[in-house]
């Protein structure tokens, strides 16, 4: 038998991961399991704790704050994940046309997904502010659509639809790069096969591009609901008011009265939630 | 060969291309425009400036020429009372001059990018030890560790703000400047480590394994072969990995807001932002300008790292 | 340069034996070709000489010296891959003396191998280049190169060659023999084609399902094969096998009648305790009887119906059917015959071989076996 050579590749093996596996268990995983701890005492923001049992949870379940920023964040999610899904396929089939300038334009629609979030939400509140935006001055002024400027971000039923429209332009990017990259990957005598069978543009789209992008089109909103059901800083830097859960937390956590057990109750609950889904995109779409 | 464009369908696919590349860079237009417009231009829609106004930008980055400092008489008269002590007077100046106005951009860009430049150094490098193992060696729990980082990497630095905040009161980190940026330079450690280590790791699996054998076969060891082929062919992707951490860390919001709150010398760019934007010096063409200027270093990285990023997104199962 | 023992070594993933109890002596200064279809476990052998794959059960030895916990870095083994495995980002130049430098070599040493061995490859001009501005041919000679470099005990080549088109394999194939006879060196080469097999071994290993059917000089291999596997793996085109029946001292398919006494090496006494036997001949053998000098030992198969001729230039090969199966014969450009000739063919029963049908082993007379 002649383990000495496994054994010494798993020794080197386990030697090269522990720092990194160290810092995630002591960051990350620790902080899951004391997150939940937490979640059964009222916690102070200097440490005070007091077990009070599962009452965070028939409090959390009680507030109709707590339904209302889960309802914020279902049409945040199904409004976010249709448009990033959408914007990015339209997006990738234009990119992967051939036309003067495409490399430009591929670079120049990257530019919103790798902008920090506070460098643009200021450019996006002035678009939206009432006095001097674009926004007011094209709906009032030029269309003539209404006759009052209105504050889009500061009423938090418009703002939520403001915030939606951002996250797309945000968030878009990311969709059409995977998009594109499979379609590049898609042979081209699959076309040239359809369209000798004579099949035009859009029953090639139909019958070629969609069925290749199928597993595509799921990895995509899948990992859309992944990150924006945990996605805090896009809602609250361009408008504090819209609710979503992320938001609900953290003003749980650090604002008024503090409340961090409770904080900490919502978060097992989104963390369930979230494993769910993870499970499902591992299984499903990994599996693939 | 497929058909040629009509001239209709050219329009059509031109325009499309226009209407989606104006959707995408109008709001750093707009930006621009703002920083640069005069305060008494910025209701005019158009997005070339009347007058083209430079301030904001040499206030940001202190070229302005400092204010005659008003100082009341009676102080004046203090001022120029001999008995005191020419530190006392100085004092006295700075709390006129430093009277809430002055906005110190070039030291909150300083600290955003010393703890993010650490980030990205120390996170590249323990990942690709990571990655490199998960991709290549055998040893015990390796695909638990390999789905592990998956699961990592999608959990929300949201839901962890809580009891990070917590053990950082509970060791007593929270209670010092310096405890504070450590805890902040290890929360954004984990906030990159396992988007890193997930590209490395794709990024290493598509090395064929025959160049390690071959350097072995030269006479290296496993770890050398690491050292001395895998790591210098890396070079590109361990760079752009770099990046990809760099930006996360000089753009992260949340965090810095619930450490950093009370000590106002450490703030990162983004929290300054933020501030500056709720304070009463809210100026459209300063924050404008502060976005510009933030936003730099972020297209600077972005354009030397593009060519290998989207393939290293795309193929990292991509975080956003 | 070493001697190679491989004591009984065995290797199984989990439950699938892939090289199951394997015995080879390596001589020091022999070339040594295992040939196999893929998935023999040619290639898997090869790796746990080099350290590559751990080995399962058995030992193997280097030099006298057991070798199988030794990493691979300390085996002293130079190994030529079969993508070439040149590291990228490095020059030609860096390429070869990589090993070199990293065995602590002094800096004449190195100058004069890197001139020796570019001179010897034709790597000269070449030198400051990057892998990927060189063709696939070149490659592989800095591959070879990088591995010539190295003052190895033991050379292991992985199908070297198989990523060439089949000129530059030829022209490839006589370089390392030329180079092999020149530095004496103890080598083991993998490969699943049999003309290189045929070509370069001092020795052949003739390997199939994890297990060594055969080995011997590539001779050997060809005139006495030991069982109907190493009978038509090597050999092209493959050798036919007729099944006759036995009736007293001849052996019967068609009309023929094949005298089994003239067969050489053949024990008539145990011959006779089988029902039927394979006969096999090779193409090669055959011959157009109307050119063939009579000999008492020839057996000639008359009223051949040639289905199919295919013009090779000095070669043709016919087809035409034997014993029910489809028949192959190569005759030389002497021979006219053309497609629904009816023709005769003759072969010396020396040449003719005699397998056993259930055991598909090479029946030997009683002396041999």
């Amino acid at each position: 038998m002649s383990s000495v050579l496994i054994k010494n590749e798993s020794r080197l093996g386990l030697k090269l991961v522990a720092p990194a596996v160290g810092i995630i268990g002591l960051l990350v995983i620790y902080p899951i399991l004391f997150n939940l701890y937490l979640s059964f005492f009222d916690v102070q923001l200097n440490g005070n704790k007091t077990f009070v049992g599962l009452d965070n949870y028939t409090q959390l379940l009680g507030n109709p704050r707590y339904y209302h920023s889960v309802g914020v964040s279902v049409i945040y999610l199904i409004g976010t994940v249709i448009g990033t899904t959408v914007l990015g396929l339209a997006a990738a089939i234009l990119m992967n046309q051939t036309f003067r300038f495409r490399n430009l334009a591929r670079g120049l629609i990257l530019l919103p997904y790798f902008a920090p979030v506070i460098s643009v939400v200021f450019g996006w509140q002035f678009i939206f502010d009432p006095v001097n935006g674009i926004y007011n001055h094209v709906v009032v002024d030029v269309l003539n659509l209404t006759n009052e400027r209105e504050n889009l971000i500061g009423n938090p039923d418009s703002a939520l639809f403001v915030v939606i429209l951002f996250d797309i332009w945000k968030h878009f990017p990311i969709a059409y790069l995977l998009f594109l990259a499979k379609l590049q990957s898609v042979p081209k005598d699959l076309y040239e096969a359809a369209a000798i069978d004579g099949q035009n543009p859009w029953g090639r789209f139909w019958h070629v591009t969609l069925p290749e992008l199928k597993f595509v089109i799921a990895t995509v909103v899948l990992l859309r609901v992944i990150w924006n059901l945990n996605r805090f800083e896009d809602v609250y830097l361009l408008a504090p008011n819209v609710e979503t859960l992320p938001i609900f937390t953290y003003y749980q956590a650090f604002a008024g009265i503090v409340d961090q057990g409770a904080a900490a109750a919502i978060s097992v609950i989104q963390l369930l939630v979230l494993v769910g889904l993870i499970w499902l995109y591992v299984r499903k779409v990994l599996k693939w | 060969m497929m058909n040629k464009r009509t001239p209709l369908q050219s329009v059509i696919l031109y325009t499309l291309v226009l209407a989606l590349v104006i959707f995408c860079v109008f709001p750093f237009l707009q930006i621009l425009s703002t920083s640069l417009k005069h305060p008494i231009d910025w209701g005019n829609p158009s997005l070339i400036p009347r007058i083209l106004h430079l301030d904001a930008y040499k206030e940001l980055l202190g070229l302005m020429p400092a204010k005659e400092i008003d100082v009341p008489a009676s102080i004046q008269r203090l001022l120029d009372n001999p008995a005191l002590s020419a530190e006392k007077k100085q004092m006295l100046l700075a709390k006129f001059s430093s009277g809430g106005d002055v906005f110190p951009f070039g030291r909150y860009m300083l600290n955003t990018f010393v703890i993010s430049f650490i980030t990205g150094i120390c996170s590249t490098f323990l990942a690709s030890l990571a990655a490199y193992a998960i991709a290549r060696l055998r040893f015990p729990a390796q695909s638990l560790m390999a789905n592990g980082v998956l699961f990592v990497y999608m959990v929300g630095g949201v839901l962890l703000m809580v009891p990070l905040y917590q053990m950082s009161v509970n060791v007593g980190l929270a209670s010092s400047a310096g405890g504070t940026i450590f805890s902040l330079f290890l929360i954004y450690l984990i906030q990159t480590l396992p988007v890193a280590m997930y590209m490395l790791g794709n990024y290493f699996r598509t090395i064929p394994f025959s160049l390690e054998e071959a350097a072995m076969m030269d006479g290296c060891s496993r770890v050398e072969a690491f050292w001395r082929i895998i790591m210098p062919l890396s070079k590109p992707m361990l760079f752009t990995v770099f990046i990809y951490c760099f930006v996360i860390a000089w753009n992260e919001y949340l965090f810095a807001s619930v450490f950093l709150k009370q000590y106002q010398d450490f703030h990162t760019l983004p929290l300054a932002l933020q501030t500056l934007f709720t304070s009463k010096n809210a100026i459209w063409d300063r924050i404008m300008a502060a976005s510009m200027l933030t936003l730099l270093p972020v297209i600077i990285c972005f354009m030397l790292a593009n060519r290998h990023l989207s393939g290293g997104l795309t193929d990292g199962g991509v975080k956003g | 340069m070493s001697s190679v023992i491989l004591r009984n070594v065995n290797k199984s993933y989990g439950n699938l034996p892939i090289v199951k109890n394997l015995n080879l002596d390596v001589k020091d200064g022999e070339f040594v070709v295992l040939v196999g279809p893929s998935g023999c476990g040619k290639s898997t052998t090869l790796r746990m000489v080099a350290g590559l794959e751990d080995i399962t059960q058995g030992d193997i030895q280097i030099g006298n010296k057991t070798i199988n916990d030794l990493p691979p870095h300390k085996r002293n083994i130079a190994m030529v891959f079969q993508n070439y495995a040149l590291y990228p980002h490095m020059s030609v130049r860096e390429n070869i003396v990589f090993g070199l430098k990293k065995s602590g070599a002094d800096a004449d040493t190195i100058k004069n191998k890197l001139a020796d061995v570019s001179e010897m490859l034709k790597l000269n001009e070449y030198l400051d280049r990057k892998p990927a501005d060189l063709s696939g041919g070149q490659r592989q000679r800095v591959a070879m190169g990088r591995a010539l470099a190295r003052d190895a005990d033991v050379y292991l080549f992985d199908e070297p060659l198989s990523n060439l088109d089949a000129k530059l394999r030829h022209h490839m194939r006589t370089e390392i023999a030329r180079i092999q006879h020149q530095y004496n060196m103890t080598a083991i080469y993998v490969t699943h084609d049999q003309i290189e097999a045929m070509t370069l071994g001092d020795r052949v290993v003739v390997m199939r399902d994890g297990i060594v059917e055969q080995v011997g000089t590539p001779m050997d291999i060809y005139l006495q094969p030991t069982n109907t596997f190493v009978a038509t793996f090597i050999g092209s085109p493959a050798m036919n096998l007729i099944e006759a029946k036995i009736e007293g001292e001849e052996l019967v398919f068609d009309n023929y009648r094949l005298p089994a006494t003239k067969i050489a090496n053949v024990d008539m006494h145990s011959l006779r305790a089988h029902d039927s036997v394979l006969v096999g001949i090779r193409p090669d053998f055959f011959e157009d009887s109307t050119l063939s000098s009579p000999s008492d030992n020839l057996f000639e198969f008359n009223n051949i119906e040639v289905n199919l001729v295919e013009n090779l230039g000095f070669d043709k090969e016919i087809l035409f059917k034997l014993g029910g199966e489809d028949a192959k014969a190569r005759l030389d450009l002497r021979s006219h015959v053309k497609r629904q000739e009816h023709i005769s063919l003759s072969v010396d029963l020396n040449r003719v071989l005699l397998f056993d049908t259930s055991t598909q082993g090479m029946l030997l007379n009683a002396g041999e076996v």
